[in-house]
């Protein structure tokens, strides 16, 4: 498991309050019942939170699963 | 009195006949929620909220609406505009939630949200349809449509003359003349877009002969003529102005006198081009009644979800109010 995945997946065990959860690269919202619009944004700010980067609201609408997350956490960070 | 639009019989599309088990050939609604299921499993959720309170009714209304839809776009126009309501519900909660860490709306005046929406043609064209959607896809709002049929349009008399300020998409004003066959509506919006697409609707609706649209500043009283309308229009434009209490006096000039108007308003609710931050209900009913207007109705409506230890509960309210005679009534 990468690092960025490793701290994404702290944060969608604070958000979604679940120690249990393990997210890999390819889960989506399918996966995940909670995981809806409100707790995406939720999740979304936590992750800015967590990684001191921006997101834009068409970045956050695209997002399909964690790995698309991964990728543009990795990609504003440089 | 207003009758009510078939939703049955056959559909005509603005594209070439479909093959057999094509997606053209599902009801709309059905498609509407496959596609979201499969492409916007996030936004899911508040469709079925919204289907839940009144399934029976939520499908004749979601059914026209998405007729319209596809008249006016063409057959891809369900995934197009699924697509821009999932964008558009995106910015909503994303502003709302920077809006609860804020503890203010995102922009200060008009000039601002011009140079960063407005002005943007295609975001526009976007910005529109999944408004139109939200229309019955948010569970609030569409207490709000039936409170509007329920409430507004059966006061009114069926060659009523109204007037819609900034008709955005033009789904309200169409939907009424949809149920008033002798009834006409002038539009007046300052978007290009808006009157393109709200023209576009009514076509599709087959009341574009009732309905005329005009790019124009209705905050300019000068463009509005006074006493000329039985009933008016104006859903969630207040909260976009830096100052709503004119808006109001501007609905009051234009009624006839005891002429009924439908207005609708955002409180703590933000959105990437919300300026005027209503806290109250009251503050609606304030603004109505000191521009000569008296509430005789009111509904406010809220999410059945909101962000996790939330300070603030968007709301949406509706208003029925009639132009007064005198200083009381």
């Amino acid at each position: 498991m990468s690092q960025t995945l490793e701290q994404l997946n702290e944060v969608f065990q604070d958000v979604f309050e679940d120690d249990d959860l393990d997210v890999q690269a390819q889960t989506s919202a399918k996966d995940i019942d909670e995981w809806d619009s409100l707790m995406h944004v939720n999740l979304i700010l936590a992750v800015e939170s967590r990684f001191d980067v921006r997101f834009t609201s068409t970045e956050v609408a695209a997002l399909k699963d964690v790995g698309e997350l991964m990728s543009l956490v990795e990609k504003k960070q440089g | 009195m207003p009758t009510t639009p078939t939703t049955t019989g056959s559909r005509q599309t603005t594209g070439s006949p479909s093959a057999p088990g094509s997606p053209a050939d599902k009801p709309l609604l059905d498609r509407l929620f496959e596609y979201v299921k499969e492409s916007h499993p996030r936004s899911l959720r508040g469709l079925l909220e919204a289907r839940g309170q009144d399934p029976a009714r939520f499908a004749r209304i979601a059914e026209l609406y998405l007729q319209w839809l596809v008249q006016a776009r063409g057959e891809s126009g369900i995934e197009a505009a699924a697509d821009a309501f999932a964008q558009f519900s995106t910015d909503v909660n994303l502003a709302q939630a920077r809006y609860e860490r804020d503890g203010a709306y995102a922009n200060k005046s008009f000039a601002e949200v011009y140079e960063d929406h407005y002005s943007d043609a295609e975001a526009m064209d976007g910005y529109l349809w999944g408004i139109y959607l939200t229309n019955f896809l948010w569970a609030h709002h569409f207490q709000i449509m039936t409170f509007f049929q329920d409430r507004f349009m059966t006061r009114l008399g069926g060659d009523a003359k109204l007037v819609e300020i900034a008709p955005g998409h033009g789904g309200w004003g169409v939907w009424a003349l949809a149920h008033m066959p002798e009834a006409a509506l002038e539009g007046y919006d300052i978007s290009p877009q808006s009157i393109q697409i709200a023209n576009s609707v009514a076509a599709a609706a087959g009341v574009g002969g009732r309905a005329t649209y005009a790019e124009k500043d209705a905050l300019d009283l000068k463009q509005v003529e006074a006493e000329s309308a039985d009933g008016c229009i104006c859903s969630f434009l207040v909260e976009h102005l830096e100052d709503p209490q004119h808006l109001y006096k501007v609905i009051a000039h234009l009624l006839k006198p005891k002429g009924m108007a439908f207005i609708t308003g955002a409180l703590t609710a933000a959105q990437v081009d919300h300026i005027y931050e209503y806290r109250y209900e009251s503050e609606l009913v304030t603004m109505c009644e000191n521009a000569g207007l008296r509430v005789l109705e009111t509904l406010s409506a809220n999410p059945m979800r909101t962000l996790p230890k939330a300070k603030f509960m968007p709301r949406s309210m509706a208003l029925l109010v009639q132009k007064r005679g005198n200083e009381i009534y």
